[in-house]
């Protein structure tokens, strides 16, 4: 064997950390998501192991929860075909987390709505749903047909979880607590496509300044937010959604009906003290279609809408 | 003849270079090129004993790696 | 939902958040070590058909240890016993020949190709390489490599730096390498074109005339050879699915280049051979390579081409074509099919005989590998990652090597001897990762 020469130096790890200006950058691909840690250091070893921290729970959220993987929790839970599935603490917590917003939505909000995306399809056409697919999926939708005891869930055969909705967020919440536990005296903001939390304020200066993706297509520049600690997330898809006959419909399906919520918000960021809070209150604010900015309102929390 | 064909080459890889400044991908988007099996080296040990058979069989060596030295197989 | 009595749900929702991220230890997945030794293991397995058996054993470790900080350390042993073919030329009788040692003979039965069945040897090598950055940009990368055998000795010394640039996405590199190598075969190095010295009771009439004749065909017990490589790269991220390289390689050898345990036959009008001469090769070699490879990450799998010309001053051109496709079967299980085609054309002194009415030329040789040749190398690759990380592969191989006729108009009873047979070889090997 001769020695090969150094001619690549194309990093073998799977994320990346490089410096801008006074801070650490340490980035990655995630959950379909570019993911960013910025840390308020220039530290490379300490840069280092939490770019590493972050990017493996985000693998294991990921490998864990997505419904995209064959042979996770979720698969098992989607084919359970009316058995009841054994639940882990975390996966029990997060279902009661779900449970819980179901409650204080009325309903509006239901993890088990994933299956409308069979009718469903938001490419910007005018082809609605046929309504007997609509009507068929119908039964398979609704939390309260579930059971959730202590350590395990029961689903309808047929039913089927999807997490996408909290799924993000959560993962920035519990990246954002690993690197407050393992640097609790350092500022870090955990940015996963969006959906960001800032750990703690910074050392000299009073606010990140932090670019997130513009909600208006039609404006080039990002919008830049300065934020000083909190999260924030953002929900609406500017581009998903299907317009008929002069009417809007977004993404965004009321589980109820099986239709789209009408004349809602392109999009909704809002700023709360966690990001999966924030989130779950851009998605409610949604679902509430028209009257989104009156319920944001009410819930004196900072917000910015885009109609 | 064959020296000139050789630098020609040499020159138009220099060359090239200056047009890949544009290639190229942003940090967070290597989550592919960063799988073990897109190493270059990768399966570095099925390719150096291969380097070694056919360093041993065939008349011209190296290229991937340096040429020479190291053996007397042939 | 109705919008009276909302005013809660914000608080609600902070409750619910702060619960469920409470609920969840905190307890990092970190594993004691980030980088633990890396080994690579193989087992190799080459078979040729009636001839070279060889097995070889690979140990390959590697470890970072912080910031980049690689240390590569790799043991091989290998072991080779068989056939191996001499240069001289098949004829209708049998012929007897000496051994290279000068102990002892072997006859090869009429219309055979002369191998020399003494061949076996077992090699060691070891290695060590340490890589790290030295600024931001720039890394720097330095080994070492010795390797035994009974009658060779090497030690290679290689140094490189590499710069990268455009975020990352470029890499130049400058890399060298200098190879002293010793050869001691036993019984002696051969003097160039002396006639082998076949002992025969009925031309020699004591043992002692016949080493006369066996030492006068030996001059030096051992000789030395100098190669000095020199490789540029560049490696380039085309985008998120592809990566290209090219490398430019020059290397100059310098010193013994023949092999000691070749002859060639001096046949006469009728192709009878008359006496078979030790090969005389140029005391250098410079060798130009171009070599291109790219690798794109397909959802199905990955792709690997790669491309290498080969020129040097012995007028040997080469192009050799190297393809491995891997088809992942499920998240830890692939099959690799691979396929490398390889040909090459004669070195300007290669002769696969020597004309008994014909002046000696300066060098010669009939070893068929600087002849004009091609080959060809199909295989299959299957690996699986195990329930705890390990990685386990096994490849079969079948490699087959078709020296041609580069215009040589064999004379009489040469025309119905096999002078340019095939070797066919099967390659199985295993790998162990942990």
């Amino acid at each position: 064997m001769k020695h090969q020469p150094i001619t690549t130096a194309l990093p073998q790890s799977p994320w990346q950390l490089y410096r801008r200006g006074d801070y650490l950058v340490g980035s990655f691909t995630a959950m379909a998501s570019p993911c960013e840690l910025l840390m308020d250091t220039v530290d490379l070893a300490l840069g280092q192991s939490l770019t590493e921290l972050a990017w493996r729970e985000c693998q294991r959220i990921e490998a864990k929860f997505s419904r995209y993987k064959p042979d996770n929790l979720m698969a098992k839970l989607n084919a359970s075909n009316g058995k009841p599935v054994s639940l882990d603490a975390e996966t029990h917590s997060l279902l009661s987390f779900a449970q819980t917003c179901f409650e204080l939505s009325e309903g509006m909000f239901d993890i088990t709505s994933g299956v409308l995306r069979r009718a469903w399809t938001f490419d910007g056409s005018d082809r609605l749903a046929e309504a007997n697919a609509v009507e068929a999926l119908l039964p398979l939708i609704g939390w309260n047909k579930v059971t959730l005891d202590n350590h395990s869930l029961t689903l309808q055969p047929g039913m089927e979880l999807d997490l996408g909705g909290i799924g993000k967020e959560y993962a920035v919440d519990r990246v954002s607590q690993l690197c407050q536990q393992q640097a609790p005296e350092l500022s870090v903001v955990v940015n996963f496509g969006g959906d960001i939390q800032v750990t703690r304020p910074r050392r000299h200066q009073a606010f990140w300044q932090i670019g997130i993706e513009n909600p208006d297509p039609t404006s080039p520049a990002p919008l830049i937010l300065q934020i000083r600690g909190g999260g924030l997330a953002t929900s609406g898809d500017a581009r998903r959604f299907l317009l008929k006959d002069g009417v809007r419909y977004s993404h965004i399906l009321n589980p109820k009906t099986g239709y789209p919520i009408i004349n809602a918000p392109r999009s909704v960021t809002v700023a709360a003290g966690h990001c999966t809070q924030a989130g779950l209150l851009a998605t409610l604010a949604l679902l509430h279609g028209d009257e989104a900015r009156t319920f944001l309102d009410q819930q004196g929390v900072k917000y910015w809408l885009l109609n | 003849m064959q020296k000139l064909l050789s630098r020609l080459l040499l020159l138009s890889m220099l060359t090239s270079l200056g047009g890949c400044a544009s290639l190229g991908v942003k940090p967070w988007q290597r989550d592919l090129l960063a799988k073990k099996e897109m190493a270059l080296d990768a399966e570095g040990v099925d390719l150096g004993l291969d380097d070694h058979i056919y360093f041993s069989k065939e008349a011209t060596s190296g290229g991937r790696a340096f040429a020479g030295g190291g053996c007397g197989c042939n | 939902m109705q919008l009276s009595n909302k005013g809660s749900i914000a608080s609600a929702l902070a409750t619910a958040t702060c619960s469920l991220l409470a609920s969840q230890s905190v307890a990092a997945e970190t594993p004691s070590d980030p980088n633990p030794w890396q080994f690579d293991t193989a087992l190799l397995y080459y078979g040729e058909t009636d001839r070279v058996t060889a097995i070889e054993g690979v140990i390959n470790a590697s470890k970072d240890f912080g910031d980049e900080h690689i240390f590569n350390g790799k043991l091989v042993i290998d072991a080779l016993t068989g056939a191996s073919a001499t240069g001289a030329v098949a004829q209708p009788y049998a012929q007897t020949f000496t051994r290279p040692s000068g102990q002892g003979q072997y006859t090869i039965g009429a219309n055979e190709v002369p191998l020399d069945d003494t061949f076996h040897d077992t090699r060691l090598q070891v290695s060590g390489q340490w890589t790290q950055p030295i600024s931001e940009n720039y890394r720097v990368s330095g080994g070492l490599q010795m390797s035994n055998e009974y009658d060779y000795q090497s030690i290679v010394l290689n140094g490189s730096i590499a710069r990268d640039f455009n975020q990352k996405n470029s890499t130049l590199s400058l890399g060298m390498s200098y190879a002293f190598d010793t050869i001691k075969p036993e019984g002696g190095l051969p003097v160039a074109f002396s006639s082998m010295a076949v002992y025969d009771d009925d031309e020699y009439e004591s043992e002692d005339e016949y080493d006369d004749d066996y030492n006068a065909t030996r001059n030096d017990d051992s000789d030395t050879k100098n190669t000095l490589d020199l490789m540029l790269g560049y490696t380039q991220v085309i985008n998120r699915r592809t990566i290209m390289q090219f490398n430019y390689g020059i290397s100059k050898v310098d010193g013994y280049t023949t092999d000691p345990f070749k002859v060639l036959s001096v046949v006469d009008s009728e192709g009878y051979t008359q006496a078979n001469l030790y090969e005389n090769r140029p005391d250098s070699r410079t060798k130009q390579s171009f070599f291109w490879q790219t690798k794109y990450a397909a959802d199905v799998g990955v792709a690997d081409i790669s491309y290498r010309f080969s020129t040097d001053d012995w007028e040997i051109d080469s192009h050799t074509v190297d393809t491995r496709f891997r088809f992942y079967l499920s998240e830890n299980s692939y099959l690799q099919p691979h396929f490398r085609y390889y040909r090459q054309s004669a070195a300007d002194f290669y002769r696969p005989f020597l004309l008994q009415d014909q002046a000696i030329p300066e060098y010669a040789s009939a070893d068929y590998r600087l002849g004009e040749m091609t080959a060809y190398t199909i295989g299959l690759k299957y690996g699986m990652t195990l329930e705890n990380g390990d990685e386990l592969g096994f490849r079969l191989e079948y490699y087959q090597q078709d020296p041609k006729n580069a215009g040589f108009n064999a004379p009489g009873v040469l025309q119905q001897m096999d002078l340019y047979p095939s070797v066919k070889a099967i390659i199985a090997q295993v790998n162990y990762r942990f």
